[in-house]
């Protein structure tokens, strides 16, 4: 049987082997898919229905189901994360386990569309250590991304001292819905936005 | 929950209940879209790939390395009720209660009819993998998987693998 204790890692290898028979289209289209549209389509009714509302109720569970290290703050109309302890991340690191390469981007990969779904875009940073943040608001809202601190106070995770730990990289994605807007970092400099 | 006995271990002393619902749109994606070969191949992947570790396990430590296994396994599976018996010869698993179908169906989630035959092409691949081999009988909730340390005779008969049906 395949459980759900180690399901992190198996959807890690899961990612690899999709990507190798099919390519990054195959992955992606597995993200948007079978987890965005079929697995987590608990999440995309309670966002649909209920904006940023469902936004929390969604997250509030989850994330306690998965024992995650995160602070969720509700702010005029975006709603923003911090993930201090990914438990996902987390699993593979604790395990040393690694079969994709770059596992972080599941997260945009089926959130992008379910908040695209509903009329929402996606400001997020992730450090392929376990910790990101992430924001979201109206598609309509110009508004940038907070500066650090700004939105969750200590909580921010950018303020952490391990956010730059050693091994950090940054993925960053910008107003966007889908993990192929993610930023490339300028050459030499990291995409952290501190 | 640390068992020397599960290859990976996490901070909690069981998994997330709600990855049944990623398990089973898995199913359903791969089947659809590379067929059934394809989602068996995906299975056979993971068995000699992902469960390298366990294979190995069960190779050196033979049967009661097998039920040892599944009884830290299924520990950390919620909602599970999963007898594990050593024989002669083989370890049976009990499955009184599968959590995978149960919360899928608290859930009212559709559940791929082909959900119960993975757990034998996992098993079998893994079981020959560690020079054993494994058959299955029952499913939709309740099944019954016996490894033995030789191969039986009868090749596994799929029908005696249920359709798994979400009510």
């Amino acid at each position: 049987m395949l459980g759900c204790y180690d399901f992190c890692g198996h959807y890690d290898w899961t990612f690899e082997w999709l990507r190798q028979q099919g390519g990054e289209s195959l992955m992606r289209a597995y993200w948007e898919e079978a987890i965005a549209g079929d697995s987590q389509r608990h999440a995309a009714d309670l966002i649909e229905e209920l904006g940023f509302e469902g936004m929390r109720k969604y997250w509030a569970h989850t994330l306690e189901e998965e024992a995650a290290g995160y602070t969720l703050t509700e702010g005029d109309q975006v709603i923003r994360i911090d993930m201090h302890d990914c438990p996902s991340k987390g699993f593979l690191l604790q395990n040393n386990i690694s079969h994709s390469p770059d596992y972080c981007d599941h997260c945009i990969g089926w959130i992008g569309p379910v908040m695209e779904k509903s009329g929402f875009t996606i400001d997020h940073e992730h450090n392929h250590c376990g910790k990101c943040w992430w924001e979201m608001r109206r598609t309509s809202d110009p508004s940038p991304p907070s500066e650090a601190g700004q939105l969750s106070g200590t909580a921010d995770v950018r303020l952490d001292p391990d956010w730059r730990a050693p091994g950090a990289s940054f993925d960053r994605f910008e107003k966007c819905t889908s993990v192929e807007h993610k930023v490339p970092p300028a050459p030499g400099q990291s995409a952290c936005s501190t | 929950m640390k068992s020397d006995l599960l290859p990976y271990h996490d901070t909690k002393d069981q998994g997330a209940a709600d990855f049944y619902f990623a398990i089973n749109a898995t199913f359903r994606f791969i089947h659809d879209r590379l067929g059934a070969d394809g989602w068996v191949r995906y299975l056979r992947g993971l068995a000699a790939g992902y469960f390298t570790v366990v294979n190995t396990a069960w190779r050196e430590g033979g049967l009661p390395a097998v039920a040892g296994y599944w009884r830290a396994f299924f520990q950390a599976e919620p909602g599970a009720s999963v007898e594990v018996q050593e024989e002669e010869g083989r370890v049976v698993l009990d499955v009184r209660k599968c959590p995978a179908i149960h919360h899928l169906r608290v859930h009212g989630r559709e559940i791929v009819p082909f959900y119960c035959q993975h757990c034998y092409h996992l098993g079998q691949a893994r079981a020959e993998a560690a020079g054993m081999s494994m058959r299955l009988e029952g499913g939709n909730g309740e099944c019954r998987h016996v490894y033995f340390a030789e191969p039986p005779a009868a090749p596994q008969d799929m029908n005696l693998i249920r359709t798994a049906s979400s009510c």
